[in-house]
């Protein structure tokens, strides 16, 4: 017979109830494992495809072909076909033209000093290489403007013209103005520090002379 | 049959896998007698040399304000669309950098994109399960966002990747977490098959990559987390055609190789390696630590138009130009000016193979192009 617990409370001197047995929970029952055993036949199942798929391939495989064959046959494929980003000698086809307009703006008439090995103007690279007696020239930083590039030497070369663009810190230049035209400041940070004469302007004082900026020769003080 | 007895069985049954794998093994080893670099070393060929000037950065594209995760051009070749965590997408013009449409997503945590073939429609998936298709021509909704025009669901993992099937705006097929590839049907939003998955043979991770054949496009590629590619057959979903070991981790990248007889595989390994899929060989391994004398993670590959140039990105930030017939890293992109300044995630060449573009983590894609010259015959 179940001992009952008398509530919180209920009154002082009360007897005391037995308390409950402690749980002893039974074992499971002995049914079979019904999830467990298709778990295993489905993986049996897998395993026996697994089987008969790699004895397929084992059969097939003994025709296959030795990697030589293969090997040749990319070898033949690569060497057929021409490749835009190969720098190979080739003609000189319409798609490969494309990236190469992107890739730089024609190089300005500077190319007499300045190193310019975009690709549009070749003979500007072959010209300046044997001037500055360098083996190559790295390429402009921005290619919006050929006439950027970074000589390895001599520093005061780069900025003969007095049009160049300098590109930061490559050239040194001291005599560089800010070309108008130069929207990349990155490019062209040289400060303009040259002198004016003002010869167009006899009717003005000497006094007045270019402030404001290099590319006025003349201009009100 | 009692358990007990089912599990004899299966111990039998996987003595006699074991059995088998071997053999094959042995047959595969007997047939490789010499790999891609072996074979031109023997036949006198000449490594590619990059000058100095010869790759170039063409152009950077800046708009993502997030990681950017992957991007995929056009068949016409001048756009580009591209993927970021910061939740969206950027379709741009590659030619002047403009950004024709940047697409807000119901869910940022997008992992893959790709453009139709006519290159009206996107795809892309991520996070959550589905592959959404937006249509570049549908009119914008209030917000001024392109709406998503159709939604494939069924997944039961995130979509590590998608692909269009080459000359179908239809058809395509996505990779995912959930370990099954999926061959979808755009028009009705239905799987048309399935690849892999419970009761099937196929992956036992989850699938990262997948490749179509551009030669034959009921054939493609995937790779997976169990270290496998796998090449497919969507006529068969039920098994893949083959499974190719070799990589010791992660395959985190499939491409196949311009011919489409081969396809190449990036790996968590730090390795690149070329398979040949009527035969199953692995005919190269492409290897080589970095400059800290340690090896990286490949994110993503990419092959030149004719196959003789690999493009490999790293998670260290460098991108490999190798030599594919000598196995010879000849440029390192990372190394140039205006290279990255972060992991990259993702490649793509231009479809006139002019052109490679790239994905980082520093938020921005570069375009890189043949900035040499070359004599005129």
């Amino acid at each position: 017979m179940m001992a009952i617990s008398s509530p919180k409370g209920s009154g002082v001197g009360s007897p005391k109830a037995p308390t409950l047995p402690l749980p002893s929970p039974k074992a499971p029952p002995g049914y079979p494992d019904l999830y467990g055993k298709r778990r295993e036949i489905s993986r049996l199942h897998m395993l026996e495809r697994e089987i008969s798929f790699l004895e397929e391939e084992l059969k097939s495989s003994e025709g296959f072909q030795p990697a030589s064959r293969c090997c040749k046959e990319i070898d033949d494929f690569v060497m057929a076909k021409a490749d835009p980003l190969l720098p190979t000698k080739k003609k000189k086809s319409r798609s490969s033209r494309f990236w190469k307009w992107l890739c730089c703006t024609p190089c300005s008439t500077l190319c007499s000093c300045l190193c310019c090995c975009c690709c549009c103007e070749p003979r500007c690279c072959d010209g300046c290489s044997k001037h500055l007696s360098l083996p190559s020239c790295s390429c402009c930083q921005h290619l919006r403007q050929c006439s950027c590039c970074k000589c390895v030497t001599p520093k005061s070369n780069c900025c003969r013209g007095s049009n160049s663009g300098c590109c930061k810190g490559s050239c040194g230049c001291q005599n560089c103005c800010i070309p108008p035209s130069c929207k990349c400041l990155s490019c062209c940070s040289c400060k303009c520090s040259c002198s004016c004469t003002c010869p167009t302007c006899p009717k003005l004082p000497q006094s007045c002379c270019c402030i404001k900026s290099c590319w006025s020769p003349c201009c009100c003080c | 049959m009692s358990v007990a007895e089912l599990k004899e069985r299966h111990l039998a049954a996987t003595e006699t896998l074991n059995n088998l794998k071997q053999r094959l093994n042995q047959t595969r080893r007997s047939l490789l007698d010499t790999d891609v670099a072996g074979y031109a070393r023997s036949q006198g060929k000449n490594p590619v040399t990059f000058g100095p000037t010869d790759l170039v950065c063409c152009r950077t594209l800046q708009g993502h304000t997030g990681k950017v995760y992957s991007l995929d051009w056009t068949s016409e070749k001048n756009r580009i669309v591209s993927a970021s965590q910061d939740g969206r997408l950027i379709v741009w013009n590659a030619l002047t950098r403009q950004k024709i449409h940047a697409i807000k997503l119901p869910c940022s945590w997008v992992m893959t994109c790709a453009f139709s073939p006519t290159g009206q429609s996107i795809a892309c998936g991520g996070l959550d399960n589905v592959c959404s298709i937006i249509n570049l021509n549908s009119a914008t909704d209030k917000d001024g966002n392109l709406p998503v025009t159709r939604m494939l669901s069924g997944h039961k993992g995130y979509i590590s990747s998608c692909q269009y099937v080459p000359d179908e705006d239809t058809h395509l097929i996505t990779g995912s977490g959930d370990q099954t590839c999926v061959l979808w049907d755009i028009t009705t939003g239905l799987k048309t098959s399935v690849f892999g998955g419970e009761f099937q043979s196929g992956h036992t991770a989850d699938v990262l990559s997948v490749s179509i054949n551009g030669s034959n496009s009921r054939i493609f590629a995937s790779g997976s987390c169990d270290a496998t590619a796998r090449l497919w057959d969507t006529r068969v979903a039920s098994r893949a055609v083959r499974a190719f070991h070799g990589h010791e981790r992660d395959v985190n990248s499939v491409k196949f190789f311009p011919d489409g007889n081969r396809f190449g595989t990036g790996s968590e390994d730090g390795t690149c390696r070329l398979f040949d899929i009527r035969t199953g060989h692995q005919l190269q391994v492409y290897s080589q630590k970095h400059s800290d004398n340690e090896t990286h993670p490949v994110t993503s590959i990419a092959f030149s138009i004719s196959g003789r140039l690999l493009f490999a990105g790293y998670t260290n930030g460098d991108c490999y130009v190798w030599d594919t017939l000598l196995a010879k890293v000849v440029l390192n992109l990372g190394s140039l000016q205006d290279s990255h300044e972060s992991r990259i995630t993702c490649l793509g060449l231009a479809a006139d193979g002019s052109a490679l573009c790239t994905g980082s983590w520093d938020t921005n894609l570069k375009i890189w192009a043949f900035g040499g010259h070359r004599r005129v015959i």
